[in-house]
């Protein structure tokens, strides 16, 4: 790492530990009643206490467990549908229209429908998760399938690869940063979605964690819970960087 | 001048091009061909004998990439035929390699310099055993030893052209169909470049055919020089060139043939264009 690199990253340490000061200063101060905003202190005593004593490490898993679930649904099918609607310029015109009118449809609006069709259930939650995220992985995916260059296309015919051949060598490779960026996206609405199912679903996680805490008046418990659902989005997030740098190392020019 | 223009272009414009070392491998017979309702090549006659190497010049729009196409089999006549050793040419073969001009364009961004070679062995099946020693010995030949883990985006253009061609004669090809493939690259890199492709043909013994606009690169490089005319596309003057090879650069264009035949060209495409 460059040392200006290492003076950024302790600068925003700074100002994280800064925040968490501020707001311990805020909870010391009784601004804002205990009961309601607990101070860092005890929301990390409560977060300690649950995972060791209590059932939030398992609560935690089962979020983590499920957004995964739904994120590789999602982007599994995005990227088979993606491809088939990408590659087909006919398929584009046909579907286009279609996919845009229901894009921009909040993946909470069919959660109703979702609960009427599947009930309460695990298979519920996973089906708003995959079906919230599909849409972010399904546009990347047919935006990277159309953009293929028309030359690699021609090179191909000149080599003779076959048709399934073109897609796995060419077309796929060729999509790639589309469809990393679609899954990074496609991440974070599953685990917004994750956490709404479980308060809707009282499925085992975080989401109800954070629900029963707040009904209960546990602040404290109801911080542990965001505090773990925030590592988690950083964590996912900063893991497919690293899957991205790897797989796109081509694009790094010099 | 114009007594040998007209001597080595006696019927005319549309004189059949016949001349030819070998035994005919690629053919135009009667070729015409319209593209979104405009048409682009007129009566096209042209005979590529084995181990030959015909250069085609013309004015931008003339038709040449055109040509270039449908002697791959990535076009169709509208009417006429293709053959390739008389077999009729419906749609490209894998031991009919292209060169293409924009090599940014033809190469594969997320492979390395092996890989992108490699994507032609694994089209002709070659073992995977053979094929590192294969990807080596091709990058060793057109000038890029040691090149092999390098990104397209790594390298200079006449490296990544030099790597085009790696490629395609990774496909064993004995036939070479080259697009303008030295049209965007600097002089002196054009000119070791030139002397490359007249090596790999003669080493190959591939039978090759270079569309260029360039009149000297194409003098210097060819048995036979082919010139179109444009609206619509049609061959209006064939010359052959006689020149001892191998070629050279200096001697070669200082010859008194080379400067004769490269004043025919020019006034030839000066004319066309008054």
């Amino acid at each position: 790492m460059k040392p200006s690199r290492i003076a950024w990253f302790f600068a925003s340490l700074l100002v994280a530990c800064g925040f968490v000061m501020l707001w311990q200063y805020l909870s010391d101060a009784r601004l804002v009643s205990p009961v309601f905003l607990p101070g860092p202190d005890r929301a990390w005593a409560a977060l300690v206490r649950g995972i060791t004593q209590g059932e939030l490490g398992a609560r935690w898993l089962g979020t983590i467990e499920r957004m995964i679930y739904g994120w590789l649904l999602a982007s599994f099918a995005g990227i088979v549908i993606g491809a088939f609607i990408g590659s087909s310029e006919r398929a584009r015109a046909y579907v286009g229209p279609m996919l845009e009118l229901i894009r921009p449809l909040p993946a909470s609006a069919v959660v109703p429908l979702a609960i009427s069709l599947l009930g309460l259930s695990e298979a519920m939650v996973l089906t708003v998760i995959g079906f919230g995220a599909l849409w972010p992985m399904l546009l990347s995916t047919v935006h990277g399938f159309a953009a293929v260059e028309p030359r690699l296309y021609e090179v191909s015919r000149a080599l003779g690869l076959p048709q399934w051949k073109v897609i796995l060598k060419i077309a796929l490779p060729s999509s790639m940063p589309d469809i990393v960026a679609g899954m990074r996206l496609a991440l974070t609405v599953s685990l917004i979605l994750t956490v709404i199912g479980e308060m809707l679903a009282s499925r085992e996680g975080l989401g109800s964690h954070i629900l029963i805490s707040a009904r209960s008046f546990r602040s404290a418990d109801l911080f542990a819970g965001v505090i773990l659902l925030g590592v988690t989005g950083y964590v996912s997030a900063m893991a497919l960087t690293l899957a991205e740098s790897r797989l796109l190392r081509w694009r790094e020019s010099h | 001048m114009n007594k040998a223009y007209e001597a080595s272009n006696p019927g005319g414009p549309h004189a059949a091009v016949t001349a030819q070392t070998g035994a005919p491998v690629l053919a135009a017979k009667g070729v015409h061909i319209t593209l979104g309702g405009r048409k682009i090549l007129q009566d096209i006659d042209l005979t590529i004998g084995e181990g030959e190497f015909v250069c085609v010049v013309g004015a931008s729009g003339c038709g040449k990439t055109t040509l270039l196409r449908l002697l791959a089999g990535l076009y169709q006549p509208s009417e006429g035929s293709i053959r390739y050793r008389d077999k009729e040419m419906l749609k490209p073969r894998q031991d009919v390699a292209i060169i293409f001009q924009d090599y940014g364009k033809a190469l594969l961004p997320w492979r390395t310099a092996r890989g992108n070679v490699a994507l032609a062995l694994e089209a002709i099946g070659a073992p995977r055993a053979t094929r590192d020693a294969r990807i080596e010995e091709l990058l060793a030949k057109v000038g890029l030893p040691g090149e092999a883990d390098k990104y397209p985006n790594q390298m200079s253009g006449g490296m990544q052209q030099r790597l085009q061609i790696a490629r395609s004669l990774a496909q064993n090809p004995s036939v070479l169909l080259m697009d303008e493939p030295f049209g965007a690259l600097d002089a002196m890199t054009r000119q070791g470049l030139q002397d490359e492709v007249l090596s790999i043909a003669r080493s190959t013994g591939a039978t090759s055919f270079f569309v260029t606009h360039d009149l000297e690169e194409a003098i210097y490089l060819g048995d036979r020089v082919v010139g179109l005319l444009a609206n619509p596309g049609r061959v209006a003057i064939t010359l052959d060139v006689k020149l001892p090879r191998p070629r050279d650069q200096l001697t070669t264009r200082e010859d008194p043939e080379f400067l004769r035949l490269r004043r025919e060209l020019f006034d030839f495409i000066k004319k066309a264009e008054a």
